[in-house]
């Protein structure tokens, strides 16, 4: 097996190319942006980042403990403050709402790191200093019979430069 | 089948230097070395944000006693200055997160560095917390810890709210400010040497900006915002419950969570001002950071100075429209009493100065904008004080009427707090980039691409 990375300039030449890669039938594909561009990145994974679930999980359990916490804690010794219910949903509700809110960051922030899979400390050696100046980059994986077909397709879609990395 | 093997090497080249795009050259060179001019206001920062640490040891040993508190006035300097903080720390948020929901392209160049000063500003308010409360290690008693006497915190007191809400507000700020910092500190790593290269290469979390990276990335920023926008607009809520939901005259009115909330992002704009347009100056951003900004922000700062006027004015008519003796006194007292110094600085600072952005050549004009936003900065602190202030001094019974002033601590660690949060605002600009250069490369790859079809 071989691997090749082309080096493109514009978005939308990287989303072309992944995208006749793709009609070819090459499955392991790699882009590397400087930014965000969505026709890039829907290109590679045309589905929608999982990260949302975990907004959702995050939420849901920040919800329910703010209103479990209170109501227990207020119940669990009783103290009568101002003749006021022992489970007064209106205050408590702005406690639920806090943590609905903190609950749901930081499981966001966790899920951008189990999805985008990140504090893993090895660097694919494909990638380049340049992806991080103003260079595009696609990584493809094939079959050492495939590297001339491939070189000439990134080529055809204005690859500036290709390279063979070791796989 | 293999190919020939003369074919794979004859591909494998040496990778040339990278040639780096203009964007990280422009803003990775506001980190590199720092000017004598650095060193000194980061020394003044630094002394007094130690002279306030003294002061406040001082004030550990002495007690709450060498604050200006007096009988009926047991909220002070620090309780003004809490609520102070708290409001400048409302901009960042609401630059990245709620301009970000409205696609407001202009927010780019100014997000980062107003999310660095939201962080710095919640850290600086939150420890006016401790420092009001006096007895610092019992401070802990707001948490609801278990503890061996079964007793748990009162959920229905504001100050509880409050915890929750600065402490909330607190960690999403840093989440959303480190969340935006990984794809620049990437850029970074792979540009450092040495001891920057070992911590940016931490902190960076192996970040490629691959497919997966960018895609979870974006989603995470577009959570983040859809979060922090009622996050920002409940915080200031919170802290002005803390006096709304009180009896005291002036106080006990539910006008507070909006005119807080306007007079908040009203403030942060100011501070955002005062801090970028040195920034840009000295740096020389101003291929990035733009009149146009500062003039987007202008808009923002005239339309909230118009919501607190509009605050003012219906409280001072309220409170003669109610018929409440005690509130028609407090009110008369704010503007003609012995505050009336502070009342009328907040009113002319506030609402009146801010007009004169009506004018577009004022809106675009810098060194106006730099002393407005000075003038809004004092405006705002009085504001609070008047609030505070003239709200206990003078409640229901003339009999437990007195004055307060403030003394020589409080006023230190007020000077302290500034040099606090200069401190960190000074360290942030030389370890990370101010502006951020993804988001910036972003608008310069489209309008590359744009040009490219152009040419075709």
């Amino acid at each position: 097996m071989a691997r090749l990375v082309g080096i493109f300039e514009l978005p939308a030449q990287v989303a072309a190319a992944v995208k006749q890669l793709r009609d070819r039938g090459y499955t392991d594909i790699e882009t590397y942006a400087p930014a965000p561009f969505p026709e890039v990145d829907d290109a590679v994974h045309p589905k929608p980042s999982k990260v949302r679930l975990m907004t959702l999980i995050g939420g849901l359990t920040g919800v329910i403990t703010g209103y479990a916490m209170t109501i227990w804690m207020a119940n669990n010794w009783q103290i009568m403050i101002g003749g006021k219910p022992f489970s007064s949903i209106p205050p408590y509700t702005i406690i639920a709402f806090e943590l609905t809110i903190l609950f749901g960051g930081i499981l966001t922030v966790l899920g951008l790191f189990i999805f985008g899979g990140l504090a893993k400390f090895k660097i694919d050696p494909a990638y380049d200093a340049r992806f991080s100046a103003e260079d595009f980059g696609v990584v493809v994986r094939c079959r050492d019979q495939d590297v001339a077909e491939i070189d000439a397709l990134l080529r055809d879609n204005d690859a500036t430069e290709v390279n063979l990395v070791e796989s | 089948m293999t190919p020939p093997t003369d074919t794979i090497a004859g591909m494998i080249r040496p990778v040339p230097t990278p040639p780096d795009s203009q964007t990280n050259r422009d803003l990775l060179a506001v980190m590199k070395g720092a000017s004598a001019g650095y060193w000194f206001l980061l020394g003044l920062a630094l002394f007094f944000m130690h002279l306030a640490g003294g002061i406040w040891i001082f004030q550990v040993y002495k007690g709450l006693g060498i604050a200006g508190y007096a009988h009926p006035i047991f909220w002070g300097v620090y309780v003004v200055t809490f609520v102070f903080w708290v409001g400048i720390a409302h901009a960042g948020t609401l630059i990245s997160a709620i301009l970000f929901l409205f696609r407001a392209k202009w927010r780019n160049a100014i997000n980062r560095g107003a999310e660095a000063m939201t962080v710095f500003a919640v850290l600086t308010a939150a420890q006016f917390l401790g420092i009001h409360v006096g007895r610092i290690w019992k401070s802990y008693f707001i948490l609801p810890y278990p503890n061996q006497r079964g007793l748990w915190v009162n959920f229905k007191s504001p100050l509880l709210w409050d915890t929750f809400a600065i402490s909330t507000y607190a960690t999403i700020s840093i989440l959303f400010l480190f969340v935006g910092l990984i794809p620049d500190i990437a850029i970074a790593r792979d540009r450092a040497k040495g001891w920057k290269k070992v911590l940016y290469t931490v902190l960076a979390l192996g970040w490629v900006g691959n497919s997966n990276q960018w895609k979870a990335h974006n989603r995470a920023v577009l959570h983040l915002s859809g979060l922090a926008t009622p996050l920002v607009l409940s915080v200031h809520s919170v802290v002005s419950w803390d006096f709304a939901m009180s009896l005291v005259p002036g106080w006990h009115t539910t006008i507070f969570a909006p005119y807080f909330v306007a007079g908040a992002i009203f403030s942060g704009f100011a501070m955002v001002l005062t801090l970028m347009i040195p920034v840009r100056r000295i740096f020389g951003l101003e291929a990035y950071i733009t009149d146009y900004h500062f003039e987007n922000m202008s808009r923002f700062i005239l339309l909230t100075s118009i919501v607190c006027g509009y605050a003012y004015i219906s409280e001072y008519f309220i409170s003669w429209y109610s018929g409440v003796e005690a509130e028609q006194t407090s009110f008369w007292l704010r503007a003609f009493g012995p505050y009336w110094i502070s009342t009328w600085v907040m009113i002319i600072f506030n609402t009146i100065l801010p007009q004169l952005l009506w004018f577009k050549k004022l809106r675009v004009n810098v060194p106006f904008l730099f002393v407005l936003s000075v003038c809004i900065n004092i405006g705002m602190w009085f504001e609070r004080y008047v609030i505070i202030i003239t709200g206990l001094s003078r409640e229901y019974n003339p009999a437990t009427w007195g004055e307060y002033i403030p003394s020589w601590p409080e006023l230190g660690i007020l000077a302290g707090s500034f040099g606090f949060f200069c401190t960190f605002f000074l360290i942030f600009l030389k370890l990370f980039p101010v502006v951020a250069i993804a988001e910036m490369k972003e608008i310069a790859i489209h309008e590359k691409a744009h040009g490219a079809q152009g040419s075709h």
